[in-house]
């Protein structure tokens, strides 16, 4: 099964996409995709219910979240109404290590998301505060990476030991399906995708072909 | 080139467009529009500001997308112009805009339009949405 894990919708701020767009997209282009996740900012999307577009279309879609720490934006998978208590997920300043230990407290995955982008990534921030504990998988193939961003996300993934997720960062309806990630076995749920994620079999995808020039630097790190 | 809603579809992509960001449209620009400023002009000036060179201005970009817009359907009225700017995009690099419809209401005669800034990595530089209206059949 493959999943674009990392999508944003009009929920977010800077999302302009309709979730039933996506899935209009999707099957119109027939994109290699089986699903996606709804990542949305700062927040987890408690209201909508996206169950009968997804067997309208056949689809998985499942809701997440990504939030905001001093070492960057992290996805979160498996998502709880309990977790969703346990810290604000609208507050800019979250400490990752919080962010990890209550994630694993609820059985959800904390994912930094394009580790190699400045500010806003994992990577941009080890000089100055070390490397986090508890990071187990990082995204190496982001949909809206510029220049070498994954490139360094990739290389520091190999050099510390980490897995590695593919996500669009879809902001806008054609944007669905840049990256992706792909599990063995099927995933039907936000708890079902923490367990696949726990299990660390999965492979991070480029579906699109990748902007930028050509790196001696891609391969590899793609698990 | 759609006249009239029916004629458009979901997917259907915009001619791709490469507008000009050469310096010296860039002052014509800033001329026309009594914005002016070193960092739109000068690329030294720029760079001096911590930019990476002088930038081609928001509102020409998102006079760029309505251009393309408008090249494809001239019959279309642009209701809104909805944009995302993630990066510069910088005075005399090449960019390439695309535009593609990913919804279409035909009972209030809009579409809307996935609309991409792109450098020539392929860097997404400005993205964003845009509704059009086009009359019925």
């Amino acid at each position: 099964m493959i999943l674009d894990l990392h999508t944003h919708s009009v929920k977010s701020d800077d999302g302009r996409a309709k979730v039933p767009n996506y899935c209009r997209w999707i099957r119109t282009r027939e994109l290699p995709v089986d699903g996606f996740v709804l990542t949305e900012h700062r927040q987890f999307d408690r209201e909508s219910d996206y169950a009968g577009l997804a067997r309208k279309h056949g689809l998985t879609i499942l809701k997440g979240s990504e939030v905001e720490t001093e070492y960057g934006h992290v996805l979160i998978f498996g998502v709880t109404e309990a977790l969703t208590r346990a810290f604000d997920f609208a507050d800019i300043n979250l400490p990752l290590a919080r962010v990890i230990e209550e994630s694993e407290r609820h059985g959800a995955v904390p994912v930094p998301c394009h580790p190699g982008r400045k500010r806003v990534g994992m990577f941009a921030h080890i000089d100055e505060y070390g490397v986090p504990e508890g990071v187990r998988i990082v995204e190496i193939h982001n949909g809206g990476s510029r220049g070498r961003e994954d490139d360094l996300a990739q290389r520091m993934t190999r050099e510390l030991g980490y897995l590695g997720i593919g996500g669009s960062d879809a902001h806008i309806v054609s944007h669905i399906g840049r990256c992706a990630t792909r599990f063995p076995a099927g995933v039907t749920s936000a708890a079902e995708l923490a367990e696949a994620l726990r299990a660390e079999e999965f492979e991070a995808l480029r579906l699109s072909p990748r902007p930028g020039p050509p790196s001696p630097d891609t391969g590899g790190a793609g698990t | 080139m759609p006249s009239h809603i029916d004629e458009v579809e979901f997917g259907e992509e915009l001619p791709a467009f490469n507008p000009d960001t050469s310096m010296n449209n860039v002052k014509a620009f800033v001329r026309a529009a009594h914005w002016f400023g070193p960092r739109f002009t000068d690329h030294e000036a720029a760079r001096r500001e911590g930019l990476p060179g002088a930038l081609v201005p928001g509102i020409m970009s998102q006079g760029f997308l309505a251009a393309m817009i408008h090249r494809w359907a001239p019959e279309a009225s642009l209701h809104q112009l909805d944009t995302v700017f993630r990066a510069p995009l910088v005075v005399d690099e090449p960019c390439h805009i695309n535009g593609v419809v990913t919804d279409i209401d035909e009972e209030a005669g809009e579409v809307e339009i996935d609309i991409t800034v792109a450098n020539e990595a392929g860097e997404t530089r400005v993205f964003g949405t845009a509704r059009a209206r086009l009359p019925g059949a």
